[in-house]
């Protein structure tokens, strides 16, 4: 992979390091987790950080560290499964509208255009009031409000592409066009998507904890950083603990595949101009 | 500008102003079919708590539910054209009526976070680019990492629990102190109505009660600003331009700020215009947090009711909002910027 | 200044004095609200979010003086009852004007009967088996009854009076409650001055009420919305607020007995249940599983961790503290018990859906506890938060019903049929528009509690209300959460306060002073 190549600064290698962590919790974080994240001990509550309890207790006795691994995975996965839908859905949408060119290129690209004017809090909010709150609604939710920027990105790229030498030549040696798009296409532009999607996976994370704060995301008990954020707001006089640590987890893993993201988008073109879409 | 460009700025602008029509109507489509999605019998919804069986009836005809779905359609689109977003269970007042009232106290406070947006991005962006890999730059870059990745809900309880609450600086909540709260002007907009009338120390208190929420809706948004700038300014400070201008003996001053700055400032005014709707709807999560009675909130607890009319109604007016903001944007950008008038074909 | 008027100056600053030359409200009192005030609607009374400004506003037939248990006179002086307990005669004052001046007469009276009658009100429903009103003069009225009913004297205490001639032009606009959503058409003791829900809403004080200003009242009163019990903590220390309710009960515990602090602990009857849908279907309408459900609760670790003592065992649906009470047919907490009901039954892997109302610290942390005890047996338990009208609406149709609700009984009088009847009664069931949030139709518990109502014995009420309990213990309707006590922290500055029974979650702000 390109990017192993130049690993500049510490600072880069450190969020490189803890992205990396975090993919790693979001897989084993349940199998060291020290204690149940869902155990409810009242006679436990508001336990300062210890070396039985590293993050402290929350307002039911609940230990904040295991529930922040917990969060690790549920957050992950919740992005995963957001970005990788939506990507799929955006690079198809895309792949048809840049080769079919004319009327039906012009009306997706308007829809897409429409689409991208309303930011994701509100449609989210609105979509998970219809379907009723929980982690899936909010999921879908931010599913239908994201993709259209893959559209766009996809079908620009694909554009750009489909007139090159090596996609003539490959015509002109009678390769069919479904293995055109499949295997030379799209890999072409799977760089500056993959780039794309890591930047999502930090937005996506701050638009799923914000929902989940509101009350609109994940519902009790689920361990989501945003949810135990809003859990410990009435104690943070007694328990900072409570608010500081999931709110840590998701600074740092938003600026870590942030950062990742910037790396990945530096090596692969550091000299041609950067799309905008 | 010659005649042949102004005649394609026109048929652009055109072009523009019917896709933002277009959009409002797939606007109303997309709210209309939310308000379908609500699972129970949508005229029971409607009526909300406490009502009566006639009562029922009655929005059922009014709401036209025994007909097929593009007449109801056909109904929500005049009653919206009317103004009429319906009425919300609880209060039984007109939801635009409830949303109009709290556009200001939202209006506000997006408007301060974008002035901090403004005074802070553009000087660090100017900065970080001419102490180009300085360790000021590498400052720099560091907040606006930071920025980009915090959870604007966390910094905002930060904010309020230990700047407001435990030293006191700001107020904690709400939009005036309570001795104030009689207070009441002739355009709803606070620090317009306390300027006409004078009372500048309900002035400064109500500015003191937007600081704290107004700074933390625009971390954010001065993290990608910042780094917008830098980076324009930067690849500015590049051009051939730029280096004849250098070359001519002009000072780095001018050259930064006459000729760069100038340049570099045209794609960050269409970024701003298009944050303004995004700080909108981020008003969700910080009125929340400071108590702030503004249509952010209106919507969360809209939400925790779920009085889905009032919801849609916040979804609908803020995108309407979004969609004629962006218009305006891209007409001023066209005014502002002589290549992309140029570059303007009929598309 | 002239001796002839000196001569008099002192003679009439003496009779002044003693009485205070200031007798006369001052001061504004403020009141910190974690709800927003649902609307301003006399017909919404049973909710207290509205209840606590009626209180003020409005007037009624008679009311429970905070601090006692029967009611006492107010718009009428005196009344009586015909042999058959059918019609009720009250005589009324006089000399009541309302806010705008005009004078309160019997056909304002029955214009509110008739308005909450047609518009489906809760607060008469509440009242029992009313049927009409006759104006008999002026200051007479005659109010019909289809039954007998014992309280029903009591459960006037929520029916406040409009003004006719203010709200009669708006009746063919839903039965005006748009407009007296935001209005208000009173006589009482303060009057609206600016109402705006997510913010604060204010009142002054009538200076002709007709019950006189001696004393120490305050002239503003002022309830604060603030949604967040940290922010209500930091107003009280602040001296922005007078009274903060819904303060954590952590703080509650760390401010008593604090200088500048009154800390009141009201003798509540307000038991909090998890109302079990038995037309749910499936498991859930088995009373088998119901059982299994209910055992996974562990309310004396709610009581001593949570509540932190704040509360009574409760042990059936009446509050334990009153008369009539029956105990010991509330199944033991025992997660073995409940786990091997499910397994025996196969019900393993069932989904039950609980809304709880996040508001009341005690729901979410019941909810999260019952959770996990849940998960333990083999139940999945997925809890939503929502708020108490939401949940009161989804309750009408069995399509939006969850299958339990959180939500406190607020008697509003101190009877058992003030709880029990609007728990279990079918005619109250959620989808007839009442509290009964279980859909629980049983027509034993309904003979009971009907005769209950009309019987004027009250050694036959209370042996008919100890069956009604006995009967209900045995179907495992209910999760009996907690009894909470309530527990207000107040400035000291406050004078007066008393925790009124009948009127729950609300304050006696018309009787308080400031020092």
């Amino acid at each position: 992979m390109k990017f192993l190549r130049y690993m500049g600064s510490p600072l880069e290698i450190a969020a490189v390091g803890f992205a990396a962590l975090m993919v790693l919790l979001a897989i084993i974080g349940p199998l060291i987790a020290p204690h149940d994240p869902y155990e409810v001990d009242f006679f436990n509550r508001f336990l300062p950080p210890s070396t039985e309890y590293f993050f402290g207790t929350d307002a039911t006795g609940r230990d904040v560290f295991s529930r922040v691994l917990y969060g690790a995975r549920l957050t992950l996965a919740s992005a995963l499964v957001v970005i990788v839908i939506v990507a799929l859905i955006g690079i198809i949408i895309g792949v048809v509208s840049a080769l079919s060119g004319g009327l039906v290129d012009d009306v997706l690209m308007r829809f897409t255009d429409i689409w991208l004017a309303f930011p994701p809090l509100v449609l989210a909010m609105g979509f998970a009031a219809a379907f009723g709150a929980g982690i899936n609604a909010a999921i879908l939710a931010l599913i239908i409000t994201w993709w259209p920027g893959y559209a766009r990105l996809t079908r620009a790229l694909i554009v750009e592409t489909k007139d090159k030498d090596f996609i003539v030549a490959a015509k002109a040696m009678g390769i069919g066009k479904i293995r055109t798009i499949i295997f030379h296409l799209i890999p072409n532009s799977l760089d500056v998507l993959f780039v794309q999607l890591t930047l999502d996976v930090a937005a996506v994370i701050l638009v799923i904890s914000g929902l989940s704060f509101i009350g609109v995301g994940a519902q009790i008990p689920l361990a989501e950083w945003g949810a135990m954020i809003a859990d410990g707001r009435s104690a943070m006089s007694r328990a900072w603990w409570v608010v500081f640590f999931p709110g840590l987890a998701i600074l740092l893993t938003a600026v870590s595949f942030n950062l990742v993201g910037d790396i990945l988008r530096r090596e692969l073109d550091p000299a041609l101009r950067r799309r905008e879409f | 500008m010659n005649k042949e460009t102004a005649k394609n700025v026109a048929v652009y602008i055109g072009q523009r102003v019917s896709l933002t029509a277009i959009a409002l109507v797939v606007l109303s489509f997309m709210t209309f079919t939310l308000g379908q999605l609500v699972p129970g019998d949508a005229a029971v919804v409607a009526a909300g708590p406490n009502a009566g069986n006639e009562r029922i009836a009655e929005l059922r005809v009014e709401m036209g539910l025994d007909l097929p779905i593009h007449k109801q359609y056909g109904i929500y689109l005049s009653k919206l054209s009317r103004g009429d977003l319906g009425k919300s269970w609880f209060t039984h007042q007109p939801i635009w009526e409830d949303i109009k009232d709290r556009l200001p106290a939202s209006a506000e406070l997006v408007f301060l976070a974008m002035l901090l947006n403004v005074l802070i991005s553009i000087p660090l962006g100017v900065l970080a680019a001419t102490r180009f890999d300085s360790k000021i730059d590498g400052a720099i870059r560091l907040m606006v990492m930071a920025g980009a990745g915090i959870p604007i809900f966390w910094l905002g309880l930060i904010l309020q629990h230990y700047v407001a609450g435990e030293a006191g600086w700001f107020p904690i909540a709400g939009r005036i102190s309570f001795e104030y709260r009689d207070f009441s002007g002739s355009t709803g907009f606070l620090l317009i109505d306390t300027a006409l009338q004078g009372e500048w120390q309900i002035f400064w208190d109500v500015l003191n009660h937007l600081f704290l929420p107004a700074i933390t809706l625009a971390t954010l948004f001065i993290a990608v600003v910042t780094r917008t700038t830098r980076s324009t300014v930067l690849r500015t400070l590049q051009e051939d331009y730029v280096t004849l201008a250098r070359s001519k003996g002009i000072s780095e001053y001018q050259v930064v700020v006459r000729h760069a700055l100038r340049n570099a400032l045209i794609p960050t005014i269409t970024i701003f215009g298009m944050q303004i709707g995004w700080m909108l709807s981020t008003t969700i999560l910080v009125e929340e947090i400071f108590s702030r009675p503004g249509i952010g909130k209106y919507a969360v607890k809209a939400i925790t009711q779920s009085d889905i009319h009032g919801v849609v109604g916040v979804v609908l007016v803020m995108g309407v909002i979004f969609l004629i903001t962006n218009l305006i944007v891209d007409i001023v950008h066209l005014f502002l910027n002589p290549r992309h008038r140029e570059s303007v074909q009929g598309q | 200044m002239k001796p002839s008027i000196r001569k008099f100056l002192v003679p009439i600053m003496a009779l002044l004095l003693p009485t205070g030359v200031l007798a006369g409200p001052s001061g504004t009192l403020v009141i910190a609200e974690n709800l927003t005030p649902e609307n301003l609607d006399p017909a919404n009374a049973q909710n207290s979010t509205v209840d606590q400004l009626m209180l003020g506003m409005y007037d009624t037939l008679v009311q429970f003086t905070a601090g006692e248990t029967t009611v006492s006179p107010r718009l009428a002086t005196d009344w009586s009852a015909s042999a058959d307990g059918l019609t009720h005669t009250f005589n009324l004052r006089n000399g009541v004007t309302f806010h705008d001046g005009s004078a309160l007469t019997a056909d304002d009276v029955c214009f509110t009967f008739d308005r909450n009658q047609a518009a489906g009100a809760n607060a008469l429903t509440d009242a029992g088996p009313y049927d009409s009103c006759n104006i008999v003069d002026d200051h007479t009225v005659q109010l019909n009854l289809s039954a007998p009913f014992g309280p029903f004297v009591s459960a006037l205490g929520r029916v406040y009076i409009v003004n006719k001639d203010l709200v009669e032009p708006h009746m063919g606009d839903n039965f005006a409650r748009t407009w007296l959503s935001v209005n208000e058409a009173g006589s009482g003791p303060y009057a609206l001055k600016s109402y705006k829900p997510d913010d604060s809403v204010s009142m002054t004080a009538y200076p002709d009420y007709w019950g006189g200003w001696d004393g120490n009242h305050v002239a503003e009163v002022v309830f604060r919305v603030v949604p967040e019990a940290s922010t209500q903590a930091a107003l009280l220390k602040a001296g922005e607020v007078h009274i903060a309710p819904d303060l954590t009960i952590d703080d509650k515990i760390a401010l008593q007995g604090k200088d500048g602090y009154i800390t009141d602990i009201g003798a509540a009857a307000t038991p909090l249940y998890f109302m079990i849908n038995v037309q749910a279907g499936g498991p859930l309408s088995d009373k088998l599983f119901r059982k299994a459900i209910i055992m996974a609760v562990d309310i004396k670790a709610l009581c001593d961790a949570v509540l932190q003592g704040f509360c009574a065992y409760p042990e059936g649906p009446m509050p334990s503290n009153w008369p009539g009470h029956v105990g010991g047919i509330y199944p033991e907490f025992d997660l073995e018990g409940a786990k091997k009901i499910i397994d025996d039954n196969g019900w393993a892997g069932t989904e039950v859906n609980l809304t709880f109302l996040p508001e009341e610290e005690i729901q979410q942390r019941a909810s999260e506890m019952w959770q996990a005890n849940l998960a333990k047996i083999g139940v999945t338990l997925n809890a939503t938060g929502s708020t108490w009208p939401a949940l009161y609406a989804a309750a009408q149709s069995l399509d939006t019903a969850p299958d339990a609700g959180g939500s406190s009984a607020f008697p509003p009088f101190p009877d058992p049929h003030g709880i029990l009847y609007g728990l279990l009664h079918s005619s109250k069931m959620g989808i007839n528009g009442g509290t009964n949030f279980s859909q629980y139709s049983n027509p034993e518990v309904d003979d009971r509690l009907d005769r209950a109502a009309s019987s004027a014995d009250q050694n036959e009420r209370m042996k008919l209300y100890g069956e009604v309990q006995e009967i209900v213990g045995n179907d495992y309707i209910h999760v009996l959460v907690a009894q909470p006590a309530s527990v207000v922290t107040l400035s000291d500055k406050v004078v007066g306060y008393k925790y009124n029974v009948a009127h729950h979650q609300t304050f006696n702000f018309m009787d308080i002073g400031l020092k």
